[in-house]
């Protein structure tokens, strides 16, 4: 079968930390 | 200060440095038990270190909080190949992009193409354009023949 991406790795995102600094 | 060490996290993290960035997150749980974007920020940047068996402790070690990080650990049980266990944690979250996405690569490692492909239709709801996401939609077409 071909290769599938990790898209759902691309799509893990850190939260905003702008309220925070 | 607790401003201070966010600064510090943000800034490893546009620099992609993701260890640091683990690190410092841990610095912000010595002074702040708990706080949900440390928390948050640990696991993602374990992940994005692809530190997948530091991540399942690290959540295993914040499962007594109120923060629901299921979905990363069904992504780390993905890459672990533990597909099935991996699904049956995603049946309880909402169906947003990301679960889809995770939901698409599960179903297809399992050979499930007809359900995978409904997983992408759901994501194409969503009208997300990505050239990732066409090459796994094509990748399941030719699997599914
Ligand atoms: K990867």
């Amino acid at each position: 079968n071909p290769i599938v991406l990790d898209i759902a790795y691309n799509s893990i995102e850190f939260p905003s930390l702008e309220n925070r600094m | 200060s607790l401003e201070d060490l966010f600064s510090s996290l943000h800034s490893h993290i546009q620099n992609y440095e993701y260890k640091q960035a683990a690190k410092v997150a841990d610095q912000v749980l010595a002074i702040a038990p708990g706080d949900e974007d440390a928390v948050r920020c640990k696991v993602v940047a374990l992940i994005k270190s692809d530190a997948i068996d530091k991540t399942l402790s690290a959540i295993q070690a914040f499962e007594g909080l109120p923060i629901d990080l299921r979905f990363y650990k069904a992504y780390c049980l993905y890459r672990k190949n533990k597909i099935n266990e991996a699904l049956k944690l995603l049946d309880g979250l909402e169906r947003d992009p990301m679960v889809l996405q995770l939901e698409s690569q599960i179903l297809y490692r399992l050979g499930r193409m007809g359900a995978c492909m409904e997983s992408y239709e759901k994501i194409q709801k969503f009208k997300i354009d990505s050239l990732d996401l066409k090459t796994n939609i094509i990748a399941a077409l030719i699997s599914a023949g």
